[in-house]
């Protein structure tokens, strides 16, 4: 199911352990992999609409010789920080400005990374005045269109449509200690429970691990992680991270964008198939 | 809006409409309800007030009579993550399945004033009109052929969001039925999309909102997050009329609020236009 089958050891963490380590206050965020990938990295800001989002960083860097734009959800590690960044909770603004960033990308041949770590979407009122759910769902159709090699790492939480509005791309990985969900197990314990206090079982319920995800066929790769945990040692993660993206972005770069968009298209279309194969999906940690 | 006369003769609703649960008093405005009264004028009470249809109602409001021909209607959804807490998703479906009902999507062809159109229209009774594999299939399928054969695509949504039960999967759906938006769009094909009460979450962040014309029921509620959530999050005092028609209108989100009983004669006059 994955071309690249690197199977990460049976861990013996529990689903709910899996979620802390994703949102580990000292894990790496995107800036930290970022400036390790490429150290000439310049942050371009705005939607050239209204404003910036600061909870998703973008700009250009070299990359293995190459410019390439980055994008990423960007937590902030003090309280000051975080609240600067609204804890990677991205507003309508940070969507346009990803767009914006990729049509800048498509324009020059560039390809793209994009670094996935939110919670979610804003849930706040002034993001329902802004329209987040018409920029989410124009970025998801956009991202269709930007004929160049996008591929997209799923570095600490993918929540929910905050996390699809940055994730549609030829090639998406995870790493290991990543979570990918249609909500926050704390989201799905609210809706299916009515009591968010549920979020343990319903953690456990969603299949959110990156082996879940990779077992489903949505993701292509799961990253190793230093011994422990990316927030042991940022440089050996950005290591695995570095390799794991060259991988699966060196054969794109030879493809034709026409092919480029059509398996872009396929790889959605059919995302789901391998339900028909395999009706119950493995492996559960335990 | 002042519509050709020509359609001044098209009928309110395409088929007498099926009967749906009514309360006994009009939430809107407390009257005593008919429901004879009440399905002669679409479910609206004179007061304004829209009551929430089923894709069957839907279906027989928008097709013009005898012309509906269901489309994939034996895929059906099954519990892929096994999930058992705090209700089975199988028997869920299964007791749904028992009680009619099929899916958060129906799709299919009819004709609407005569010209053929791809509809699919959402059910709330079904898991809160959630976005699933199956209704996403259905729904990128429809558009699919929509884009290749030409015909419009009409899509009435009422809608939750995306399905807890199915998990990552379910989520993946916006992205497999965005794809399949921008087919339609690519192919110069119309998209209407008329946006019913309650329109979030995955649904309202895919396709609904992403038409060449959004129209809404007045009073409907519209959003990506729900108000219980918004005020769980931010502690937010939420204004009245936050997140409905009326508010995504003054907002560029919904280009036009019309009442149930005037929305198949804009259908059909804009059919017209956009030929």
């Amino acid at each position: 199911m994955t071309r690249h089958g690197r199977r990460p050891e049976a861990t013996t963490l529990t689903v709910w352990q899996v979620v802390e380590l994703a949102r580990h206050a000292n894990r790496p965020y995107s800036l930290d992999y970022i400036r390790r990938l490429a150290p000439d990295f310049i942050e371009l800001h705005g939607d050239r609409l209204s404003a910036d989002d600061p909870a998703l960083v973008g700009g250009v860097g070299t990359w293995h010789g190459r410019t390439t734009v980055f994008l990423g959800h960007q937590k902030g590690r003090s309280l000051k920080e975080r609240v600067a960044r609204n804890w990677g909770m991205m507003h309508p603004e940070g969507y346009r400005k990803a767009i914006r960033l990729a049509n800048h990308a498509a324009k020059f041949g560039f390809p793209i990374i994009s670094l996935i770590d939110t919670p979610g979407a804003y849930p706040g009122a002034g993001a329902e005045e802004r329209g987040i759910a018409a920029a989410i769902a124009k970025a998801i159709m956009d991202w269709f269109r930007i004929p160049v090699p996008i591929v997209a790492a799923v570095i600490g939480e993918g929540g929910s449509g905050g996390a699809l509005g940055m994730g549609v791309a030829d090639r998406v990985i995870m790493l290991e200690n990543s979570i990918y969900s249609v909500a926050s197990p704390e989201a799905a314990a609210s809706i299916v429970w009515r009591d968010n206090s549920r979020k343990v079982e319903a953690a456990e319920q969603l299949q959110l691990t990156s082996r879940d995800l990779l077992a489903m066929g949505v993701v292509e790769e799961v990253v190793t992680e230093p011994e422990g945990g990316a927030h042991l040692d940022f440089d050996a993660a950005a290591r695995a991270l570095d390799e794991a993206l060259v991988r699966h972005l060196q054969p794109l770069l030879a493809q034709p964008a026409p092919d480029l968009l059509q398996h872009r298209y396929e790889r959605f279309r059919y995302i789901d198939s391998l339900i028909h194969a395999e009706p119950h999906f493995g492996p559960k940690i335990d | 809006m002042e519509l050709a006369k020509t359609h001044s003769e098209v009928r309110i609703a395409g088929a007498k409409l099926p009967p749906i649960t009514l309360p006994t008093n009009c939430p809107g405005c407390g009257v005593g309800l008919d429901p004879e009264v009440l399905r002669k004028h679409t479910y609206v009470c004179d007061c304004g007030h829209h009551f929430r249809l089923g894709a069957d109602a839907w279906i027989a409001l928008v097709a013009d009579r005898g012309s509906w021909k269901e489309r994939w209607g034996d895929v059906r959804s099954h519990d892929l993550l096994n999930w058992k807490v705090p209700k089975s998703y199988q028997s869920t479906i299964d007791q749904l399945a028992e009680d009619g009902l099929n899916e958060a999507v129906r799709t299919g062809t009819c004709t609407l004033g005569g010209r053929a159109i791809w509809l699919a229209a959402f059910d709330f009774r079904f898991i809160g009109g959630t976005l699933s594999i199956v209704a996403g299939e259905r729904l990128a399928r429809g558009m699919e052929q929509a884009a290749a054969s030409g015909l419009p695509y009409l899509l009435v949504s009422a809608s939750g969001g995306a399905r807890m039960q199915e998990g990552v999967l379910a989520l993946m759906q916006m992205a497999k039925v965005n794809a399949a938006v921008g087919r339609v769009h690519a192919a110069g094909v119309p998209f209407f999309s008329v946006l019913t009460d309650p329109t979030f979450g995955g649904t309202a962040a895919s396709l609904a909102l992403l038409a060449d014309i959004n129209i809404a029921e007045p009073g409907a509620a519209i959003g990506f997050t729900g108000p219980r959530v918004i005020k769980q999050a931010t502690y937010a005092d939420l204004p009245a009329g936050f997140q409905s028609a009326e508010f995504q209108l003054a907002r560029g989100q919904v280009d036009i609020v019309v009442s149930r009983t005037e929305l198949r004669r804009l259908l059909v006059h804009l059919l017209e236009m956009y030929p």
